[in-house]
């Protein structure tokens, strides 16, 4: 009997004690990155009787890419206008009191489908107190022409999956690259979307501010982002994934690859953009070695990712 | 009387359904039952008295060991690691839960709770479930039934001086004709070993602790259930061989048996058990600063599960069919600490929560077609489920690779025997599916600290199909027997792990990755040659030698076959006293194989004596053992020492046990 009490207390030992949980996954994936998908009101811009809504994911302009969705409300009727041309500019006024823009889109397009106007823009800083983001809108209804800007305020990008980088390509053209898909990767083979857009060097002199043509950026076409992804953490030793994808344009005018994330933690991703002749524009080819102890060489266009 | 005509009947169908290809004349039954129930009593070797499981299945014919340390050793069937077998406690199937196979089932029992092991060659081993290699069979200790009331209790302690290693083994059962209850109990712990040379080898300590209990009630004449339960815990065991050690393993193996028995008819015995074991296993490397990389590997598998066996006979036919069923969940994790404790922890499955289902029917027929040959005809057929929760982990090595997959694994068997006066022949063969295991399948970047390579799983491995074919012929007379074994496998689409031009090592002692891909073929024969001879009336000497070739379908040199190896022993015996000397070594490695990471290992010779003496103490049996093993203290590893860890050096023991 005594060996059967010493059982009892056993059996409740191991009933009751679990020494070391089971990693939640899924759970600790969602504590460090967050994920949104409900586009809110970021901003409102009011002219008259019209009221100008632009909604961002999380109602919240960050650093990076921002899809933007529009609305222009007669407040009257409380009906949204469709027929109208709309554009935006966000400016960026820095301390010394000199400007610049950031890739976005200019001229919206209507998306009837959805009953809004459709664009983005892709803010390289974040608002700090001595330097600022305005919005420039305008629409024009019934031919006449409304101008309105309102200041923002951009936020820090907290989720490092949507990283961006700025540089000049070999062909001195300034270039923007920002990551914006997967919001939330995992370890699994994603779907790794990047727009890449580049700055209009103005032809002509600036006529009255805030003028466009000084302001003007384009998606590139047809190039490509060569992708080697590594873990640059010196115990990674460098460490990289398979069955990776370079990025190409696809018909939405984003870059589309694949990136295979082989764990958690901190990746880099090593980038090599070429133009369409397959020029490099910039970025190095990464070492492969596996180098235990030795943080990772990154390439000299790269974008860090976390999750 | 009743009780005991029906445990005669019991034993009579076990020995005739499990022996009935050894011997078949009514004497050599009762020999049989006599030698069976002797060997209920004892698990030790002839050197040995106190052993450890490991060494116990080691002083078997066709079992051959890896080994990481002084503790878990993997046990190799026939030349085939255990994914090739299927490892069963009394039938229950019970899955590892560690990645590196740290934890094969034989560590998680203890010698004083089983009765026997019970090994099968190739397809005979059929009966548990889908194998190739066969199947081992840890038979628990189970006391009858009896008319009067007894109490029985041994209690055996001792002491390793080589590794400090001290142990405590109790047992204790009640039987009364109503009720039994088996009770086990034992602690093990043992410090660093030295080896030849007298160095210590570092992490190679383990502390085990393991009980068990059995609980049987009669619930008519011919019908009872039975409740068993094994919990063991092994705590801080060093793997000199990885660079982890396991701080924690625990394992609760729990059943539920019906037994019903029948006077007449056909089906003369129905067992049938449902069963549920739980493991966990933490391996980390907080012992290990010198680890350029923290990291914790954590491991779970967790089985729910249904055995029902059969027994028929009528006349010279008899039959076991036996239904195996369980549901296996294996999730192991790893996590890898980067150097700034404050950056954010790296995380993947190397199990990503993988299901196992089986499902299966087997059968073993026998037939005595005269008194002196007997025709044994088996198989299963078995349905294999595999379902891979976090899939996405496996589709980085496989895009697009199945989650789920179902798996068809049939097998046959037959087998002659025939007994000549003092010849006895026998001539088998069988075939055979198994389905890949769960790190095969499914597996993510596991570390093999023997070739320093990363696993990858591969879902879409096809079925590994055996085709066996085995032979004996033996000899007996009063004074010497002799008996030779040979047995041949040619396995179509073997599963070996290959270096993959993709990827790039995790884990930072590796160099390369490796996927688990399908051979077209690797062929593995295997022999073994046993003789005896009694010497004198107290004198008696045993010999054997075995010998293996495994080769890949480029005749190249398969990793962990046994070279020729030999084992010579004598054994003296009069009234209260017994010496025991013993020889054995293996020859050096000539057909290793440097692409699966081997290198090639000298030939070793180690010599053991021990003695013991029996005497009474009061009413109690008491055995008092002295010996020592690799008296010399040669300094050596072996052919399947993972990276060449020199094995134990002397090591002399001392133990004592009581019978009550």
């Amino acid at each position: 009997m005594k060996s059967f009490n010493f059982f009892v207390i056993a059996i409740f030992f191991v009933i009751t004690s679990c020494t070391i949980d089971k990693t939640d996954y899924e759970a600790e994936i969602d504590s460090e990155v967050p994920e949104y998908y409900e586009f809110k009101e970021a901003v409102s811009l009011t002219s008259g009787i019209y009221k100008i809504s632009i909604e961002a994911l999380n109602g919240t302009f960050y650093k990076g890419y921002n899809e933007l969705h529009l609305k222009v409300i007669n407040t009257q009727t409380n009906q949204s206008l469709n027929t109208s041309e709309v554009t935006f500019l966000p400016v960026m006024t820095n301390a010394d009191g000199s400007t610049n823009s950031c890739p976005h889109q200019y001229n919206l397009e209507y998306n009837a489908a959805n009953g809004y106007y459709n664009g983005y823009s892709l803010f390289t800083s974040e608002s700090v107190t001595t330097a600022s983001w305005k919005l420039y809108v305008s629409f024009t209804v019934d031919n006449q022409k409304y101008e309105i800007n309102k200041d923002v305020s951009v936020e820090k990008q907290s989720n490092k999956n949507l990283n961006m980088t700025a540089f000049a390509g070999k062909d001195n053209e300034q270039y923007f690259i920002a990551l914006v898909s997967p919001q939330k990767p995992t370890v699994a083979e994603n779907k790794l979307v990047a727009g890449i857009y580049k700055y209009n060097k103005p032809t002509t002199p600036a006529g009255t501010f805030p003028d466009p043509s000084q302001f003007s950026y384009s998606e590139v076409t047809g190039y490509t982002l060569k992708l080697d992804p590594r873990m640059p953490e010196p115990s990674m030793g460098n460490h990289s994934s398979p069955n990776n994808q370079d990025l190409t344009q696809q018909s939405d005018g984003l870059y589309h690859g694949v990136v295979n994330y082989t764990m958690t933690g901190n990746w880099t991703l090593n980038l090599i953009m070429m133009n369409q002749n397959g020029l490099i524009l910039k970025g190095t080819v990464v070492p492969t070695d596996f180098t235990p102890g030795v943080e990772g060489v990154k390439s000299e266009l790269y974008i860090d990712t976390l999750f | 009387m009743k009780y005991i005509s029906i445990a005669l009947l019991f034993l009579g169908i076990s020995v005739t359904a499990q022996n009935a290809h050894v011997h078949h004349d009514s004497i050599k039954n009762l020999e049989e039952v006599t030698v069976k129930n002797a060997a209920k009593k004892k698990i030790e070797t002839e050197m040995k008295m106190a052993v450890s499981v490991d060494e116990y299945l080691s002083s078997s014919d066709n079992i051959s060991f890896i080994k990481r340390g002084a503790y878990a050793w993997e046990p190799l069937l026939n030349n085939m690691s255990t994914e090739r077998s299927t490892v069963t406690i009394d039938g229950m199937h019970i899955f590892g839960a560690c990645t590196d196979k740290m934890d094969p089932i034989t560590s998680y029992v203890e010698s004083n709770n089983l009765a026997a092991i019970d090994i099968k060659s190739g397809q005979e081993g059929s009966l548990h479930g889908a194998t190739v290699a066969g199947s081992i069979d840890l038979k628990r200790r189970s006391t009858p039934f009896s008319i009067e009331r007894k109490w029985n209790g041994s209690y055996q302690s001792g002491f390793e001086f080589n590794n400090k290693q001290f142990f405590n083994l109790g047992n204790v059962s009640y039987s009364s004709n109503k009720f039994v209850a088996d009770g086990s109990i034992s602690y093990r712990k043992a410090d660093n070993y030295y080896d030849g040379n007298d160095d210590e080898v570092k992490h190679s300590q383990y502390k085990k602790f393991n009980t068990s209990l059995g609980l049987a009630y009669k619930t008519s004449d011919l019908s009872s259930i039975r409740l068993d339960a094994i919990f063991d815990m092994a705590k801080d065991v060093g793997f000199p061989a990885l660079p982890m050690d396991l701080s924690l393993s625990r394992a609760l193996i729990t059943s539920a048996s019906y037994k019903q028995l029948f006077k007449e008819g056909l089906v003369r015995v129905i067992d049938s058990k449902v069963y549920f074991n739980a493991i966990e296993h933490y391996m980390d490397d907080t012992t290990r600063p010198e680890n350029l990389v923290h990291m914790d590997m954590p491991g779970w598998s967790t089985t729910y599960g249904l055995v029902s066996k059969a027994n028929i006979k009528k006349n010279s036919y008899s039959s076991e069919i036996q239904l195996n069923a369980y549901d296996n969940l294996s999730i192991a994790e790893m996590r890898m600490y980067p150097q700034d404790r404050s950056k954010r922890s790296m995380f993947a499955y190397s199990w990503p929560w993988v299901t196992t289902r089986y499902g299966g029917l087997s059968m073993n027929n026998y037939w005595d077609i005269s008194e002196k040959s007997q025709l044994s005809l088996g198989g299963s057929l078995g349905v294999n489920y595999n379902y891979s929760k976090y899939v996405e982990f496996n589709w980085i090595f496989h895009p697009g690779a199945p989650q789920e997959k179902t798996r068809f694994l049939p097998s046959l068997h037959a087998g002659y025997q025939l007994d000549i006066d003092q010849f006895n022949f026998s001539v088998g063969t069988g075939y055979g599916h198994r389905a890949p295991s769960v790190s095969e399948g499914y597996g993510y970047y596991i570390y093999n600290s023997f070739d320093r390579y990363d696993y990858i799983g591969d879902p879409n491995l096809k079925n590994e199909i055996s085709y066996e074919g085995n032979a004996s012929v033996g000899f007996k007379n009063e004074k010497l027997s002799i008996q030779g074994k040979v047995n041949y496998f040619y396995i179509q689409n073997y599963i070996i792990g290959r270096v993959l031009s993709m990827g790039s090592p995790m884990n930072y002692q590796s160099v390369g990755v490796k996927g688990y891909t399908s051979l077209d073929y690797a062929t593995l024969f295997n022999m073994s040659m046993n003789a005896a001879y009694d010497i004198l009336q107290h004198l008696h000497w045993k010999g054997t030698l075995t010998y293996a070739r495994g080769m890949d379908d480029k005749a190249g040199n398969l990793p962990f076959i046994r070279p020729l190896s030999y084992q010579t022993s004598l054994h003296f015996m009069h009234k209260n006293f017994g010496i025991q000397t013993s020889v054995n070594g293996d020859f050096a490695q000539i057909n290793y194989s440097p692409e699966y990471g081997e290198d090639q290992t000298s030939a070793y010779t180690i010599w053991n004596i021990s003695a013991n003496y029996t005497f009474k103490i009061n009413k109690v049996k008491t055995v008092v053992q002295v010996g020592a093993e690799n008296l010399l203290n040669e300094y050596y590893s072996t052919y399947a020492d993972w990276g060449n860890i020199p094995r134990m050096g002397r090591n002399i023991f001392t133990s004592l046990k009581f019978n009550f």
